[in-house]
């Protein structure tokens, strides 16, 4: 019975202050009373249950101190909107950016596809392997339910049924297996999805085709399913839609739109030629597996590596057996981007650092404008204090202040992250990016930024709250706002918070600052022509319905067609449009082949397909030798396919160049990739500056095999076009007078093609730069809040100073000399976090590494930055100083 | 107006029922609601001290009873107590309550006739 009696006792005692000032006592008195009659009767129940009531009681009583809590709050907050918006304003702005740049960014790396059904068991290699392999791989029956083959980013020149062969399409795809749907656990949403059973080679080509082409360019019509769509010249059948929102494995490269069986024919997808389901060393199919129940990534790896070396032993152009390192690694595929865990760390690891410091500065704002009211109300505590309230309960009451700005910061933010939600769609639809997909908000994210905004608002306003209550009563009382605060002043809490603002705040915006310099001057471009005047049109014979032997010829025969047209100053054939970034991720191994080097020397180079007359259409001359003619290109032309025997001209980029041979002329000598021999005929500058100029680019011939099957892109001509001539006009006229069946397609200027990778960078501009500019306004606001507030405590100070006949500026000085100090402490600091957290960032990931190899020595920014944040505090100490020294002395001394 | 006041409080929770009519005859303190009406109901409805206070507070807050300052006998008083009483509006509020139960008490008395007849 004692025991139970010192239960209801601790229970009673918990209750909230208000509740036991007016029903503690009578509570514990009748409990005891309670308890004693009980115990007579031995109703060993009802003391349970009297037990039970009062804890039961707690929770609500608590509640709904809390709701009185936050009606008091909201009238405190209305009667200072000004100090009330502010706050709000800086908690939704943190709120609403992180929720929205992590719902487009990290959440797109993270988030399964959707309509996928077995994405968490999903898995791909990662480097392309051949369908003979993928059919190997199927048998491991132990490790993997299920292996599917495709390949990404496949473009067909479609028709669409009732329209006219002048309005083909170029729609990228995907080639799978016929197992694709089943092994990922896609369901059709119209008609069926492909099935082993029921498209096997030689019977009807069909075609799935995804939501948004349906919705998009067949304008959702009812009857798609069974309809005809003229692919690459030949007749395919829709037999279903797949659901909204799938776009495909992998489909962060390219969002797929039409999914075509491998078992159709050639002329449907030139891609299918030569035998590549077959031949095994056709490495052009990526391989998605779904691991068997209670298998392990890393056990269907090592399984799969061991099929993959025994079948590599088979064939001479793989790594030789000598070589151990793994030859499967599989990434998870469950997500748009599949990416390797190290890799997705960093990332996670940037967009965590990122948004933290966003909200940290965010609530050490509100920290500061809430501790600075404090400061401001000591008198009303100190009265509060003084009729009975508890420490406790006016802590209590600044606390739910805080999180009730927290509160409706949330209620902001997500309409922000809303809002700027529909602005990036709508953005990306306007720019028709391949590879955006619509991102909704996501609503974790939303929910764990408001969570920690929450939290960090009501601990941050723990200690001005403690703060602000602490205090003797009669000074309080009689000077109100105006009295010295206890403590160190110079490492107070309130320096402490404005240094650290200040810190963040700069780190903030020099590390987005790095990344923004680094891309605007990756993009650059430096063309020594007026790209305006370069015509640029791709064309795609095999894909227009011609057969490879066709296209050969008409290839062999269109650039004296152009020439022959005397509209053009120069002509020259390429694969990519001049200009782009080099894909790293493609870079092969090179060797030079110097039997009497010590050592052997191997670097990663890009390779890049270019015709006859490439540079000198660009006007870049040649640093050393020569580039490619036509009768380099005749010779290949007549080389027959797959002979290796010959040794193929090559031009390097300076870097090449540089990392191959160093500084030796390199001019002559010879090179290795795989098993082709490469003659070294020119060298060139590295064509792009900034981003990507680290790229070694091997420059070789155009091919057969380009001719033949031309690559995603189709192979593009560049021209410049004589005055008065309109090139793209021409160039149609041409092909069209070539074979009619030629649809030149991306007809474009060399600067409208600049402006869309620009538009690349202005998406960068918003991501970045918003960030950027989101650091400036909150420590704008920060500042002029711990300023206003250092102010209103220094204002009597202040008062006895001027009337002792201090003049105005030698107060403003002094007011000034401290926000200066602390503003430099702040600077050095914000500059030492952002150099390690970039170099943090520069180590764990290569993506971010260049940008900000490039951004970091920018004078612009180095200087700029800290100069505009100190500009900005000095401002935000100056006008509240400027303020004080305005007050009438007799005012500001006046004690009430 | 009045009436609109009355009828925000309708149904009455049961414990608040109780209580003002324990409080209807005279003033009492928490202890002495929570006896009465126990021994009204005979031992049915026990109003367990944590439902009890919190019931006292509430409904002084929804001015449904107030404190009293009137204190028993010195000899009788015990200074922690708080004696509560009706205020106009919970007089009210618990005449509509007593309507709206006898009401039903009717609506039971017709029912049961058309059953039995």
């Amino acid at each position: 019975m004692k025991r139970s009696q010192r239960a209801y006792e601790r229970l009673a005692r918990a209750f909230p202050h208000e509740f036991k000032l007016a029903h503690g006592e009578e509570m514990l008195e009748t409990g005891e009373a309670v308890m004693g009659r009980l115990a007579k009767r031995g109703g060993w129940t009802g003391v349970a249950r009297l037990l039970a009531d009062a804890a039961m009681r707690l929770p609500f009583e608590y509640l709904a101190e809390m709701r009185r809590d936050l009606q008091f709050a909201m009238r405190a907050l209305l009667k200072s909107p000004g100090f009330a918006l502010v706050g709000i304003l800086s908690m939704g702005l943190a709120i609403g950016l992180t929720t929205n740049v992590y719902s487009t960014n990290w959440a797109l790396l993270t988030r399964p596809m959707r309509g996928v059904a077995h994405a968490s068991r999903l898995v791909m290699a990662q480097k392309p392997v051949s369908y003979f392999y993928v059919e190997r791989y199927r048998e491991q029956k132990d490790v993997v339910a299920g292996v599917a083959a495709f390949q990404n980013a496949v473009p067909f020149n479609v028709r669409l049924p009732g329209q006219t062969d002048s309005k083909q399409q170029r729609i990228f795809g995907q080639l799978v297996s016929p197992d694709y749907f089943e092994v990922m656990g896609v369901d059709a949403e119209r008609g069926r999805v492909l099935s082993p059973a029921m498209d096997r080679s030689g019977g009807a080509p069909a075609v799935v085709i995804s939501d948004k082409f349906w919705r998009m360019r067949l304008g959702s019509r009812p009857d798609a399913v069974g309809l005809v769509l003229r692919i690459n010249g030949q007749s395919v059948t829709i037999v279903g839609i797949a659901p909204r929102g799938f776009e495909g494995a992998f489909s962060v490269e390219s969002a797929a739109e039409l999914f075509v069986p491998v078992i159709a024919p050639a002329s449907v997808a030139p891609e299918l030629a030569n035998d590549v389901l077959h031949r095994p060393n056709a490495r052009e199919f990526l391989a998605l597996a779904l691991l068997a129940p209670n298998v392990t990534a890393a056990q269907a790896e090592s399984a799969l590596d061991g099929v993959t070396r025994r079948l590599d032993a088979n064939d001479p152009s793989a790594s030789p057996q000598t070589d151990k390192s793994r030859r499967v690694t599989l990434l998870p595929a469950g997500t748009r981007v599949p990416i390797p865990p190290e890799l997705k760390q960093a990332i996670e690891g940037f967009f965590v650092v990122l948004m933290g410091i966003v909200i940290v500065i965010a609530c050490m704002n509100l920290g500061t404008m809430l501790m600075a009211r404090g400061a401001n109300r000591r008198k009303e505590f100190a009265i509060r204090m003084s009729i009975g309230a508890s420490r406790f309960r006016l802590a209590r009451q600044l606390m739910s202040e805080g999180m009730l700005l927290s509160l409706l910061g949330g209620l902001l933010g997500f309409g922000l992250a809303y809002l700027l939600n529909v602005l990036n769609t709508q953005l990306h639809q306007a720019v028709d990016a391949p590879g955006i997909p619509d991102v909704a908000i996501d609503w974790r994210a939303a929910v764990f930024a408001f969570a920690a905004a929450l939290v960090c608002g009501v601990a941050l306003s723990v200690a001005p709250a403690l703060r602000a209550t602490k205090s003797e009563l009669t000074p309080a009382l009689k000077e109100g706002s105006a009295m010295q605060l206890p403590g160190h002043r110079r490492f107070g809490l309130r320096n402490l918070a404005m240094a650290t603002q200040l810190a963040g705040s700069l780190m903030l915006l020099l590390i987005t600052g790095f990344v923004l310099m680094g891309l605007a001057r990756g993009y650059q471009v430096q063309t020594n022509f007026d790209p305006k005047t370069m015509a640029m049109a791709s064309i795609d014979p095999v894909r227009d319905g011609e057969t490879p032997e066709k296209a050969l010829d008409l290839f062999a025969k269109l650039p004296q067609r152009l020439k022959d047209s005397n509209k053009f100053s120069r002509i020259a054939l390429t694969t990519l449009p001049p200009f782009t970034a080099a894909d790293e991720d493609n870079s092969e191994q090179w060797t030079v082949d110097d039997p009497r080097a010590a050592q052997k020397v191997q670097q990663p180079v890009v390779k890049e397909s270019v015709g006859a007359g490439y540079f000198a259409a660009l006007d870049e001359p040649l640093l050393n030798g020569r580039e490619f003619n036509d009768a380099d290109e005749r010779s290949l032309m007549a080389t027959a396919q797959g002979n290796t025997t010959r040794t193929l001209p090559v031009v390097l980029n300076e870097t090449a160049a540089k990392k191959l041979f160093g500084n030796a002329n390199a001019i002559g000598k010879h090179l290795k990739d795989g098993g082709v021999g490469y003659e070294v005929v020119g060298v060139v500058h590295d064509l792009r500056s900034g981003m990507g100029s680290h790229s070694a680019i091997a420059y070789v011939a155009l091919s057969r095999d380009d001719f033949a099957r031309p690559p995603a892109a189709g192979i593009i001509i560049l021209t410049r076009a004589k005055t008065g001539v309109d090139g793209a006009a021409a160039i149609r006229e041409v092909a069209y007078g070539l074979d009619p069946k030629l649809t030149p397609f991306h007809v474009e200027t060399l600067s409208d093609q600049l402006a869309l990778s620009r538009r690349e960078m202005r998406s960068a501009m918003w991501n970045y730069g918003g960030i950027g500019a989101f650091g400036l306004i909150l420590s704008a606001i920060g500042l002029a809040g711990v300023t206003a507030y250092a102010v209103a405590q220094r204002t009597r100070e202040i008062g006895i100073r001027m009337a002792l006949g201090a003049k105005k500026g030698q107060v403003l000085r002094l007011v000034l000399r401290e926000g200066i100090s602390l503003i430099a402490v702040g600077t050095l600091l914000g500059f030492a976090g952002a150099v390690l957290v970039s170099k943090a960032l520069e180590a764990a990931t290569s993506v971010f590494a260049d940008a900000l190899a490039m951004g970091t020595n920018d004078p612009r920014l180095l200087v700029g930055a800290p100069a505009l944040l100190a500009a900005l505090a000095l401002l935000a100490s100056y006008l509240p100083a400027r303020a004080a020294v305005r007050i009438d002395p007799l005012k500001a001394l006046r004690t009430e | 107006m009045i009436a609109k006041q009355t009828e925000r409080f309708l149904p009455l929770k049961p414990q608040w029922f109780h209580i003002l009519l324990a409080l209807a005859g005279e003033e009492q303190h928490g202890y002495g609601i929570m006896q009465e009406v126990l021994e009204r109901t005979m031992g049915k409805v026990r109003l367990w001290p944590a439902t009890l206070y919190g019931s006292l507070k509430r409904m002084i807050e929804a001015g449904l009873i107030e404190e009293s300052s009137k204190r028993p006998k010195p000899e009788l008083d015990d200074a922690r107590r708080r004696y509560y009483r009706l205020t106009s509006l919970g007089r009210r509020v618990l005449d509509a309550e007593c309507e709206r139960l006898q009401g039903l008490v009717h609506a039971i008395h017709t029912k049961r006739k058309m059953v039995t007849e």
